[in-house]
């Protein structure tokens, strides 16, 4: 495996780009091609520039990043979202179709021109509906100069973990979003995989230190990841530092980064196994014959055997909760605003399963939100004119925001916050029920601060973070299935400062983009721009399932009712006859 | 409640019990006639028992035939169903509703049932006096003990009748519902053959008959219902899969394109509602109704209704409704090949001799 060398080149180059921000441009061109990572099935993939796995972007902190990308699809529209980054300034450019931006139509070109000023692990995905699941994910690395935690380690190596279908997106969601599937059972992927293959071999020497930058790029399974004989020691969630702590075992949620230091042993003796195994807690039903497990190798020796990894006995991940940050940050205290989701999952007048906040499922507006916040003029920071299936909440600037998750639902879901990083004050195990400040454990002094976080079945998690971005940032489960039925919040922060910020800043391709699709680019959600408290004409979508008996349930049960009554009069009419014949 | 006790089995013991009586009050009621007082003592009270003794041994055929179909159908048969089962008890329920419509207007004459065994009594003890020669031993045999095999043979025939359908209604049933039924619907036709050969009040018997005919087409209208209900959900199961399962009788648990109205409670299915289950066999009740089961209680009735009316129009004016006056007879005859509507066979004539006779 190169992976090593690169690494290693890549460490030198970045210590010459440090003294200047750079200008880091790439020219993507999105389009189908062939793989067969799992060595099961060979089926088309969305790849960039001809290759799939697609490319890893490495930038260093402070770098201005241009992607141009051209949709060459032919059949899908498509967008580029840079998970984790915060977009300071740059809201426009977060990507998710609808909410930022117009979705790239099959030929049409978009570019997206940001400034990274956060070190981490991140990764890019397409934020069109359920896409990224079929190839285009791929990891965002930012490198620090000033990284707090260099002296830790001598080399680092990027592992992807990801889960794997044989279907296409396209044709699961149809299956999956169904009257024929009233459960919402997800689609179970077929593959685990990590660098988006299997069996991968990573070289090591003995006595180095190597840090891994594990990015879960699924769609749907969390990982349980381990190094066989090797400890870990965690040095960064999502992007944040955080004190070294040592884990036999993390759990990755998918859109999860986990930064770990594994320090190789002083021989060459043996080589040992490192696993991902997917967490088949979150499958309806899991399909015989499916393996849940990728492995991979840490090789010491080229000549020695790879043994198999050994079972392990039980899943005791290590609790991301126990985390502190290493810069230290406090709790913020004094929340300003709350905000209370009660998500669940249920069936609508259509049949098929949906995921609610509050008894309502995301259904994406007409006009992209963040088009409506920069076209209403001081009517944006009316939530009303974000539409009525858009879960909106529209905050004020630089105020302490307390997001309250309560999980009705028996899954783990991994909730990812654009545009900032939070701190996890709570979380609750699992069938705690609903959040109750009054009753809850006193809250750490330092909370965990990452983007991406679990909450557990049945259970409930708090979170704060600092309105100090303007923008246009989703709320969301990283579940692709669960983005598809619904489980979308839309947070409108700071939206004057937004407006001040971007006024004359919205790029050309912007409207090209938009045109091109046909979508409109003015007014509320509904796309009216004269009286914009008005949502006549919005996106209509499946309401709720009768409750019991309806004007038609009640004629028919009145219907049978008459029905078995004149059956009987006539029964007894017919059955008395004779008698009275008789008598007569 | 519905686990200890079937409706449609009681309904099904009853009507085959009920047949058996008659033949049995029938033969009683001729040895009386024909042997009265000034006969040999002796010779009415060997018919007598020959009766009871051919009763007796008919049932004793029945109860270990009964005890072998289905206890092989509990033991092996049942997980061969389970897969199919709502094909199979939808099946079952729409053919139980028809056999209990049919019985049903046999029922409201029950007089021409005493009518039709009088006959064949009749018929059978008149070639016993004409002996002829050159028959087979056994046929002689049988001749000379009609009054034996007539009760063997019909309570045999009606008693495997009745097994066969209660294997046929009840599969869906649990075991435990099958005795009380059974005991009951037995003691049932018991005494109503009893009360015909009993004389007594003949209104009051009527009213009775028609009491419980009203209630068997209810009956048989929440089955017929049911029998629709079953198909489409074996059509919605198949569809939706495990989840449908899961889905208890929350949403999910039903097509909501074919759903007339729903409850989240109130299954007739689930164990927990017990009160629901009985509502569901005597009425046909869901939780879920949908455009097929509400439709089909309504249509059945209207067939009912329409049957009955033509029926009862018929024995009054001696012709169907639109059917010119003077080919009545014709009419007449032609409903003797094909059997008339709801099995109410013979003519209105038939039906009102019986009647009075069972008056007189």
């Amino acid at each position: 495996m190169a992976l090593s060398f690169s690494n290693f080149l890549f460490l030198h180059l970045l210590f010459i780009a440090v003294a200047h921000c750079a200008i880091k441009t790439y020219n993507f061109d999105v389009s189908w091609v062939s793989a067969n990572p799992d060595e099961l099935l060979e089926r088309s993939v969305i790849g960039i520039n001809g290759q799939w796995p697609i490319p890893t972007i490495n930038v260093t902190k402070g770098d201005q990043v241009v992607v141009h990308v051209k949709n060459s699809l032919g059949n899908e529209s498509t967008s580029l979202h840079f998970h984790g980054l915060y977009q300071n300034g740059t809201t426009h450019m977060d990507g998710p179709a609808q909410v930022t931006q117009c979705a790239i139509i099959p030929g049409g070109t978009f570019t997206y021109n940001f400034t990274v000023d956060q070190p981490g692990t991140y990764w890019y995905h397409s934020h069109v509906r359920g896409q990224y699941p079929d190839g285009l994910r791929g990891a965002f690395v930012v490198h620090d100069p000033e990284d707090p935690h260099k002296d830790l380690y001598d080399e680092e190596i990027v592992l992807t973990l990801s889960d794997w279908y044989h279907e296409h997106m396209p044709d699961l969601l149809a299956s999956f979003i169904n009257i024929a599937n009233p459960s919402g059972a997800e689609p179970v992927p077929q593959s685990a995989l990590v660098n988006e293959t299997q069996n991968l071999t990573v070289r090591i020497e003995p006595g180095k230190r190597y840090k891994f930058r594990i990015i879960n790029m699924g769609a749907f399974a969390a990982q349980y990841v381990w190094f066989e004989d090797h400890t870990m020691q965690i040095v960064e969630v999502d992007g944040i530092y955080t004190k070294p702590t040592d884990a036999e075992m993390i759990y990755v949620t998918v859109a999860q980064r986990w930064s770990v230091i594994v320090t190789a042993k002083n021989n060459s003796d043996a080589n040992f196994a490192f696993v991902g195994s997917m967490d088949q807690d979150l499958f309806d039903t899991v399909p015989d014959g499916l393996n849940p497990n990728v492995t991979g190798w840490l090789v010491y020796d080229d000549a020695k055997e790879k043994p198999a990894p050994k079972e392990v006995e039980s899943f005791e991940p290590f609790d991301d909760f126990d985390l502190a940050p290493y810069d230290q940050e406090s709790l913020y205290e004094h929340v300003d605003y709350q905000i209370q989701l009660d998500m669940k999952m249920d069936n609508l007048d259509d049949g098929a399963n949906y995921a609610f906040f509050n008894d309502q499922t995301y259904v994406a507006p007409k006009v992209p939100t963040l088009y409506t916040a920069l076209s209403t003029g001081p009517n944006a920071t009316n939530p009303l004119i974000y539409g009525s299936h858009t879960n909106q909440f529209v905050l004020a600037h630089n105020q302490v925001v307390e997001l309250i998750l309560n999980n009705d639902d028996p899954g783990k879901h991994p909730f990812h916050l654009h545009g900032h990083a939070f701190q996890l004050v709570h979380r609750s195990p699992d069938d705690a029920g609903f959040y109750d400040a009054t009753t809850a454990p006193a809250l750490p002094a330092t909370p965990m601060r990452r983007d991406t976080v679990l909450v557990r079945p049945n259970g409930n998690l708090v979170l704060r973070f600092r309105s100090d971005n303007p923008g246009v940032w989703l709320f969301h489960c990283h579940i692709e299935w669960h983005v598809a039925s619904g489980l979308i919040a839309t947070i409108i922060e700071a939206p004057l400062e937004m407006q001040k910020q971007l006024a004359g800043k919205i790029p050309e391709d912007h409207v090209e983009a938009c045109s091109a699709a046909g979508v409109p680019m003015e007014g509320n959600a509904a796309g009216n721009t004269v009286d914009v408290l008005d949502l006549k004409g919005e996106v209509s979508f499946a309401g709720p399932l009768p409750e019991g008996f309806t004007a038609r349930g009640v004629v028919a049960l009145v219907f049978s009712c008459v029905a078995a009554f004149v059956g009987m009069a006539v029964v007894a009419w017919y059955g008395m006859a004779p008698v009275k014949a008789k008598s007569g | 409640m519905v686990n200890v006790f079937a409706v449609p089995v009681f309904f099904i013991c009853f009507r085959e019990c009920l047949e058996c009586s008659i033949i049995v009050s029938v033969l009683l009621a001729f040895l009386k006639q024909t042997l009265g007082p000034e006969h040999d003592e002796a010779i009415r009270k060997k018919f007598v028992r020959q009766i009871w003794l051919g009763t007796a041994l008919g049932l004793l055929f029945c109860l270990i035939i009964a005890a072998g179909i289905i206890g092989t159908f509990y033991t092996a048969g049942r997980n061969a169903f389970e897969s199919a089962e709502y094909i199979y008890e939808g099946v079952f329920a729409l053919v139980a509703a028809v056999i209990i419509s049919v019985m049903g207007a046999a029922l409201l004459r029950i007089s021409k049932l005493q009518d039709k065994w009088r006959r064949k009594i009749a018929v059978s003890l008149e070639r016993k006096d004409r002996v002829a020669f050159g028959k087979g031993k056994v046929k002689l045999w049988c001749e000379k003990y009609a009054m034996f095999m007539l009760p063997l043979v019909t309570v045999l025939r009606e008693g495997i009748e009745m097994v066969l359908f209660i294997a046929g209604v009840g599969l869906g049933l649990p075991a435990s519902s099958f005795p009380l039924a059974v005991v009951c619907g037995l003691g049932a036709g018991v005494l109503v053959g009893y009360l015909i050969y009993a004389g007594g009040n003949k209104t009051s018997l009527q009213i009775f008959l028609v009491a419980s005919t009203c209630f068997l087409y209810l009956v048989a209208a929440g089955l017929f219902s049911k029998g629709v209900w079953d198909l489409e959900m074996n059509a919605w199961r198949k569809l939706a899969g495990e989840g449908a399962v899961e889905a208890g009788a929350g949403p999910g648990s039903y097509d909501i394109r074919k759903s007339v109205w729903h409850v989240n409670c109130c299954s007739p299915g689930s164990g927990g509602d017990g009160g629901w289950g009985i509502f569901n066999s005597l009425f046909g009740w869901q939780n879920s109704a949908t455009y097929g089961s509400v439709i089909s209680y309504n249509l059945y009735w209207l067939v009912v209704i329409v049957g009955f009316l033509v029926t009862g129009f018929r024995e009054r004016n001696g012709r169907y409704p639109l059917q010119k006056a003077q080919s009545a007879a014709e009419a007449d005859a032609e409903s003797d090949r094909s059997g008339g509507a709801l099995g109410a066979k013979g003519g209105e004539t038939a039906a009102r001799t019986a009647v009075r006779e069972v008056g007189e």
